[in-house]
Order: C-alpha cells, then structure tokens, then sequence
C-alpha cells in the first residue's frame, strides 16, 4: 500500500504508544487487538525503533494482516488489520 | 499448544529482574506458556515486603543514577509491573526454589507477593528446562 492509501484507511482504533519504549508498543497492540473485530484496522503510534520491526512481525504471525508503516517526524504509524 | 519458555531467575538485581520482565513481555505478547523458576539471589525480591526495596544493579553499579534515572526517563515499567502485566496476558507461572526462599527467612506461599504460583524443589525446574521450546538463564 502507498503512503497515501495508508493513510486514507478507515481506522477502527488508534493506539498511541509513543509514550512507551519496547516492549511497550508491542503490549500495548496484543491489548487493543483483542478490543475490534476480524477486518477492522488498527493503528499503533510508536517511536521505538525495535517496535518497527517486531509489531509486522507479530501481526504477521498472529493470523493478521499487516498493511504497511508510515514515517512521520520522530515517530511512525503501524497499520494493521484484525485476522 | 502453546510453544513454552522456561526461564532460571538466579539474579536479584533491578537490571537483570526488569530484562526478565521485557523477556517474559515479549513472550506473552506471543501467547506462549511461560514458567518462571526463581533460584538463589531472585528469591529476595518475590518475598513479601522486598518487592520495592529491590537496589542493585548486576553491572556499572556506579551508573545507577543515571541507569534509573534513563529508564523512568523512557517510562519503562517496573520489574514486577512486567510481571504482573504478563501474568494478564499469558501463562505465566512463578516457582520460587525452596531453598532459595529459605535463604532469605520465606518458606509459605503466604510469605510470597501474589504473583508467586509455587513452591518447587530444583527437579521441576529440571524437567520444565527439558520440555521447553526456549530456556533462558538470567
């Protein structure tokens, strides 16, 4: 997905885990996951670099899809949708 | 099933007991089944009334201020919030080695914190460490 289509997706829940270093991001997305339904979108904000490899990696792994990341400044948007 | 982890907690130390917290973090954010077996020096934080006086640190002990003061900084949990937290999200069981408890004036469950599960001779932790898919020693 580009840039754009990214960031026209229909989000369903928005989680902000800027706050956090790992493995707070990643926790952070196990919890919300669990609060939307099958095909619904989600998106983590995290500014944690190892976050940026390990979320894809475990949505992939979990049975959902992982559509792309966006870099914004300081931080990055994770967009996945619910398997 | 589950895949497993199987963790020796010999270490005491706030370093050492918050990069078992990231680990077992980690793990239940994979939903794997974790058992934690707490050895030697560990036991003293687990028992009750120790779980917030726990000071040291395993390396650069001179850098403590620094060291904490980075970690608030990056507002990372404490060592037993991870635990607790894992314990939510997972399979999360604690064994305190009976001689270890001992050593620090504990031999009850109830001279425990409650995220103790049980009391266990080295025999469990040895099978635990045979069946596991990952073991970590720390």
């Amino acid at each position: 997905m580009t840039t754009e289509e990214l960031n026209n997706l229909e989000v369903k829940k928005i989680v902000d885990a800027r706050g956090t270093a790992c493995p707070g991001p990643l926790l952070a997305a196990k919890k919300a996951i669990s609060e939307i339904a099958a095909g619904d979108i989600m998106e983590i904000l995290s500014a944690d670099e190892g976050t940026r490899k390990d979320i894809p990696k475990w949505a992939t792994k979990k049975g959902h899809d992982y559509l792309g990341t966006v870099e914004e400044s300081g931080f990055f948007k994770i967009f996945m949708k619910k398997g | 099933m589950a895949e497993k982890m199987c963790i020796g907690l010999f270490s005491g130390s706030i370093d050492r007991l918050t990069a078992a917290g990231v680990i077992i973090s980690g793990a239940a954010a994979d939903d794997m089944d974790v058992e934690v077996y707490v050895l030697l020096q560990g036991a003293r934080a687990f028992v009750k009334g120790n779980e917030n006086k726990i000071d040291s640190l395993s390396e650069n002990s001179h850098l403590k201020e620094e060291f904490m003061a980075a970690l608030d900084k990056l507002n990372v949990s404490t060592w037993l919030e991870f635990f607790k937290m894992a314990k939510e999200m997972t399979n999360v069981k604690v064994n305190i080695c009976s001689l270890a408890g001992k050593l620090w004036g504990a031999d009850k469950m109830e001279d425990y914190i409650d995220i103790v599960d049980d009391i266990i001779g080295i025999g469990e932790y040895i099978d635990a460490a045979k069946d596991a898919d990952v073991h970590f020693f720390i």
